[in-house]
């Protein structure tokens, strides 16, 4: 240091001296001397002591980490989950028996019949879905076909011989699932012949019957979830359009309607109506006979001064839609689950200005909302202040015909075949909307591996596949919808569980920030520790060998 | 002549016909509405508002709704509610200038939404399931919070409310009382539009048609209320009534001021009102006088619209305003406007309208308090009735920890006593202790007069208590209290607060809890009669509970701190076991160390690089120098 300063005018180089100064600083003067060698014991010691920290660390702390901070997943069937997505676990077909009442036709020359006409359904029937099976009715009284009604008798052909100069024909029976044919006696087949003109005439009259059935079906299960290689032949374009407009206007399927009828006039008048006699007398037999696939409740309001969404005179058709004022009129949908069906009768003067093209239903004074109701419109009543039940025979009519519409029943065929037609189409949508719920909870659960899974979606799954099972195997009979409902319900409530919904989510800066304050302090030690212990483990071998 | 006669005569049939249709299609007693005006002292104006229809319970149960809300309807006989009131209410009522409360103080509730409920059901919990599915239903209708109504805040009164309805005896027995109140709850316009839609003239016609939202809601005090119950008249059909009512007391001055200009402006200090007798009254000081302008409104400036017609629903007979004033009020109205005094009542007159649907006007016009027939405030209004009880409670007491509570209750009745329930229902985080409730009374006439208070156990008669459960249930309090004529009754209790859990604060922590306001039920004397034959209601204020608040950003500093310390703990035990102790010397170098020689050696390194360039320079110079030389 000293010789530092008295060389500072100088202009002689201090490395030298410099080099020799650095020890006044005075830390590292020390001269390094080996430490003494360490006893064996200690070594050791030191090397259980680590070890120890280790398995405490991923034997007792990594399982309480994992334990506390993993999300319950509940098994599910998976594979069988998209088997059933995949139409892998069901064939949807419905065995449709068709009853043939040959009247005094002898056994011989029916049983004859009954062969070459299931010959011709069979050339005539492509679509796999569909079997019509024919059968010979037992007693031919309109009293059994009633009773029989839960059979799977879907139709009874009634023979019976006409005039032998026309050729035959048809008609569908108004009231009862029944086709009435008339044939001239000339053309019943003999014992040989390879075909008849008769039994070609019933297969294509069956067939033009359950067009419209087989059209839905095919649709339903064009639309659904269903691969390819599994799912019967394809339909044409033109009838998925034509099906598919019918189709997305009906309701979603449930048990349970309501049905809302209201009265909105513009002004004071009139406030009250005969509404119920009107519904008892005009709409109720439809409802009666619709009770074996649907429950209904029936609420009624009268509201006064509700004036429209559109003011004009004449109503283009782009003012349907926004006709219906939703911000004022009280159409809220009535409490309890089910949906509510609300048909609207407005008096006022207005008129609807375009004439519908398509639909024949819709006449000048009325339309259908798609999935929401249907809009009467009626001119004020002579009488003012009072709407009679004989004014409202035509809106309830009307609307009985949308409810029709909206609950996405045929069109074509008569009532009883319609209604028969409407619960397989329906328990085919269920079974389909259920397969498809299952397939996307499977495909959810695979996605989202840090949704947790309650063991009571589990419960649903496991419910929701024996229905369908059971659904499946009795398609087209009544026991079906019923478990079609169930495996249904089951599954979108296993879908929509609420737990799951809202799924807890920390993003990956938050454990970060949770676990590095912790982790980092107590890693890097424990780290640092092992790496030392192994290296000198390593030093000793060496040692070892080298003294070997 | 005949021709023209003829002619006016057909539309007046027509008329004739149309109405007696009417009138036979609806039974004059389903709808009723009706608006009553009184002018209260210091420039307020007390409206109520009364709409009521009747359904047969025979329609309502096939679900056919005429003038009862289809809505309403359906969630009542969803959830099994036999009687139901709902009250929403904003502002204070100030009873020693208004006097009296209107409907006796049985159409309010207290400050925020209020709904008590008789529901038919066999046993607790199934009355519990049936409340909530009610609770729920009612705040989708009403756009308010009621779903916030849980077992916190559910109540089941012993001794406070009787069912107003008649109810046969066989359902009386399963009813099960159940009452909520959510006193933070803000009453707004999203409020009134879905109680004007349960309106068979929905606000379109009648008196109705005087709502307006923003009026409403500026009022001093307005309480909306919505009561259902089955009415059996003697010898008639029982039917099911739905009684809306809206109370409000308007500021005139307030209520006058332009919509599209709503903001106060001073006024220009010519038309200021001061009093000249104080001795500081000049030109540029001024005391504001008590008495105010007189009354001057028409009732399309305090309302904002104006009135278009009447219902048509209604029973014509039955006359749609009303007004109480005294018979020396001017009043003006418009024409073919029919006045209807009744005989017994001095002050009261009410208007029935033409069935056409033009506007009702209505005018108080200015009464001139000087000149050659000066008015005074006896001209403007009727002098308010005295209440029966002045009730008023407030919070005492410091700091974090401990409050208390004290409610002043007066009988202004010279010569009556008067006999009330006082019911509170405390939130859970007020601990109250029972032991500390005391009543301390203090008589204004009589030998004690003017007396310092004295504690007086006679004035608890009966105390119902259930007790808070934390979480669970907030504590129930009603006490059953008689107060001598002229006296006033000082009742107060201590409690302790909670530190809630974390995730338990609202948003706005620091604003302060709202409790409930007291309920309070006079009971009908029978020993004075006249004046208090009927039960009524009183509410005091609510009050605003401020709890100790946590820092927010508490779990975040309990993670590190907790983290460090086990850091520090568990570093240090590690080391001392695993590493082992050498002499200084002895042991590897350091790496600090190692950093710090290294450091030093580069620090040299400069310096003498440093030295030796200024070395060759100050040699240069001199050899410049030197040169010079």
């Amino acid at each position: 240091m000293s010789a530092d300063i008295q060389n500072d005018g100088d202009s002689k180089p201090a490395s030298t001296e410099a080099t020799v100064s650095l020890p006044a600083t005075g830390i590292a003067v020390v001269e390094r001397k080996e430490p003494p060698p360490e006893k064996e014991s200690d070594t050791q010691r030191r090397s259980w002591i680590v070890l120890s920290f280790w398995l405490i660390a991923v034997f007792i702390g990594l399982p309480i980490w994992w334990n506390t901070t993993t999300i319950y997943r509940a098994n599910l069937p998976l594979t069988q989950m998209t088997d059933w997505a995949d139409g892998k676990a069901c064939e949807p077909v419905f065995p449709l028996r068709i009853a043939l009442d040959v009247g005094s036709l002898p056994e011989q020359e029916a049983q004859n019949l009954l062969r070459l006409t299931q010959h011709a359904l069979d050339d005539l029937n492509d679509f796999s879905g569909h079997h019509l099976r024919l059968q010979l009715a037992q007693a031919p009284t309109e009293a059994t076909v009633q009773a029989r009604d839960d059979s799977n008798v879907a139709l009874t052909i009634r023979l019976a011989p006409g005039d032998a100069a026309h050729t035959a024909s048809s008609s569908l029976h108004p009231h009862l699932p029944i086709l009435d044919v008339q044939y001239p006696p000339n053309s019943l087949p003999t014992a040989n012949s390879p075909s008849s003109g008769l039994a070609t005439y019933i297969a294509t009259q069956l067939g033009a019957t359950f067009a419209e059935e087989q059209n839905i079906i095919s649709y339903l299960l064009e639309t659904s979830s269903i691969t390819p290689e599994h799912r019967p032949k394809g339909i044409s374009q033109e009838v998925v359009d034509t099906v598919s407009k019918r189709m997305t206007r009906s309701l979603k399927y449930s048990q349970t309607y309501h049905l809302s009828f209201s009265l909105f006039t513009n002004g004071p008048v009139p406030s009250s109506w005969d509404i119920e006699a009107a519904i008892d007398e005009y709409m109720k037999p439809v409802l009666d006979m619709l009770r074996p696939i649907h429950d209904f409740t029936i609420d009624t309001q009268v509201q006064l001064y509700a004036s429209p969404g559109v003011q004009s005179q004449v109503l283009g058709k782009e003012d349907l839609s926004s006709f219906i004022n939703a911000a004022e009129w009280p159409l809220s949908p009535s409490i309890g689950g089910a949906p509510t069906v609300n048909f609207i009768v407005y008096i006022g003067n207005q008129t609807i200005g375009v004439p519908s093209e398509t639909d024949a239903v819709e006449t000048s004074q009325s339309w259908m909302i798609p999935q929401w109701g249907s809009v009467y419109l009626l001119a004020p009543p002579a009488e003012a202040a009072h709407v009679s039940s004989e004014t409202l025979k035509q809106p309830i009519l009307t609307f009985t015909s949308h409810l029709l519409t909206l609950l996405g029943t045929p069109q074509s065929g008569s009532l009883p075949l319609r209604l028969s037609t409407l619960a397989r189409i329906r328990s085919a949508d269920l079974l389909l909307r259920a397969s498809s719920s299952l397939g996307s909870l499977a495909r959810l659960t695979l996605a989202l591996p840090s949704i947790s899974i309650p063991s009571n979606v589990a419960d649903g799954v496991v419910k929701t596949i024996q229905h369908l099972e059971l659904a499946c195997a009795g398609l087209g009979g009544a026991k079906s919808l019923e478990h079609a409902r169930i495996a249904e319900a089951e599954a979108e409530r296993a879908f929509f569980e609420k737990s799951m919904v809202g799924q807890l989510y920390f993003p990956d800066e938050h454990k970060v920030a949770v676990y590095l304050p912790l982790l980092g302090p107590i890693g890097v030690p424990l780290v640092m520790g092992l790496l030392n212990e192994i290296k000198a483990w390593k030093t000793r071998r060496n040692q070892k060998l080298k003294a070997a | 002549m005949q021709p023209f006669s003829l002619s006016s005569l057909i539309p007046l049939l027509t008329f004739l016909v149309s109405f007696v249709a009417a009138s036979s299609a609806a039974p004059a007693a389903d709808y009723h509405e009706q608006l009553n005006l009184k002018p209260l002292p210091q420039n307020s104006l007390l409206a109520s508002f009364n709409f009521r229809s009747n359904t047969s319970l025979p329609e309502f149960e096939a679900h056919n709704f005429r003038f009862f809300p289809r809505s309403l309807g359906q969630i009542l006989q969803h959830a099994g509610t036999r009687e139901l009131h709902l009250r929403f209410s904003l502002g204070r009522w100030d009873a020693e200038t208004w006097g009296a409360r209107p409907w006796d103080g049985t159409k309010e509730g207290g400050t925020g939404v209020e709904l008590w409920a008789w529901l038919e059901a066999e046993s607790d919990e199934e009355a519990d399931h049936k409340w909530l599915t009610l609770t729920n239903a009612l705040s989708g209708l009403f756009c308010a919070s009621l779903n916030f109504i849980d077992s916190t805040r559910t109540t089941r009164p012993v001794m406070s409310f009787r069912p107003e309805g008649d109810h046969p005896n066989t359902t009386m027995a399963n009813m099960h009382l159940l009452h909520g109140v959510l006193p933070r709850e803000v009453v707004c316009t999203e409020n009134l539009t879905p109680f004007l839609k349960l309106l068979p003239c929905k606000g379109k016609a009648g008196v109705s048609s005087l709502l307006d939202g923003h009026k409403l809601f500026d009022a001093s005090w307005q309480s909306m209320a919505i009561d259902v119950k089955p009415v059996c008249p003697a010898g008639e059909e029982c039917v099911l009534q739905i009684e809306q009512t809206i109370d409000m007391v308007l500021d005139i001055e307030r209520s006058k001021r332009p919509r599209d200009n709503p903001i106060p402006r001073p006024i220009p200090s010519h038309e200021l009102k001061c009093n000249t007798t104080k001795p500081y009254h000049a030109d540029d000081t001024c005391f504001p006088t008590d008495s105010l302008n007189a009354q001057e409104w028409t009732l399309n400036q305090i309302f904002g619209k104006s009135m278009l017609g009447k219902c048509p629903l209604t029973d014509p007979n039955v006359p749609p305003v009303c007004i109480q004033a005294p018979h020396t009020r001017d009043v003006f109205t418009s024409m073919d406007v029919q006045e209807v005094k009744e005989p017994g009542n001095e002050n009261q007159r009410c208007y029935l309208l033409p069935s056409n649907e033009e506007e009702f006007h209505l005018a108080l016009p200015f009464m001139p308090r000087d000149g050659d027939r000066p008015k005074t405030d006896a001209d403007e209004f009727v002098q308010p009735a005295t209440p029966l009880l002045y009730a008023e409670r407030s919070l005492t007491g410091h700091g974090q920890e401990h409050g208390g509570v004290q409610a002043i209750l007066t009988n202004p009745s010279p010569d009556a006593e008067v006999e009330f329930v006082y019911m509170e229902s405390l939130p859970w985080f007020m601990r109250i202790y029972l032991h500390t409730l005391k009543a301390r009374i203090s008589h204004r006439t009589g030998s004690d007069a003017g007396q310092t208070l004295r504690d007086d156990d006679d004035v608890i008669k009966e105390i119902y208590y259930r007790p808070f459960l934390d979480r669970q249930r907030g504590t129930q309090l009603e006490i059953r209290m008689k107060i001598p004529p002229g006296s006033t009754v000082f009742m107060a209790y201590d409690f302790e607060k909670t530190i809630l859990r974390y995730t338990e604060y609202p948003p706005d922590a620091n604003r302060g809890f709202d409790v409930a306001a007291a309920v309070i039920t006079i009971l009908p004397s029978n020993s004075t009669g006249g004046r208090a034959a009927r039960m009524s209601n009183l509410r005091t204020t609510g009050m605003l509970l401020n709890l100790p608040t946590p820092d927010f950003s508490m779990p975040y500093n309990v993670i590190i701190f907790t983290s460090t310390c086990i850091a520090l703990a568990f570093g240090g035990l590690y080391n001392i076991l695993v590493r082992r102790f050498v002499g200084r010397d002895e042991g590897p170098e350091v790496s600090l160390v190692k950093l710090q020689k290294r450091l030093q050696e580069a620090a040299q390194r400069v310096k003498e690089r440093v030295q030796e360039r200024l070395g060759v320079a100050g040699k240069g110079a001199k050899k410049v120098e030197g040169k010079t030389d």
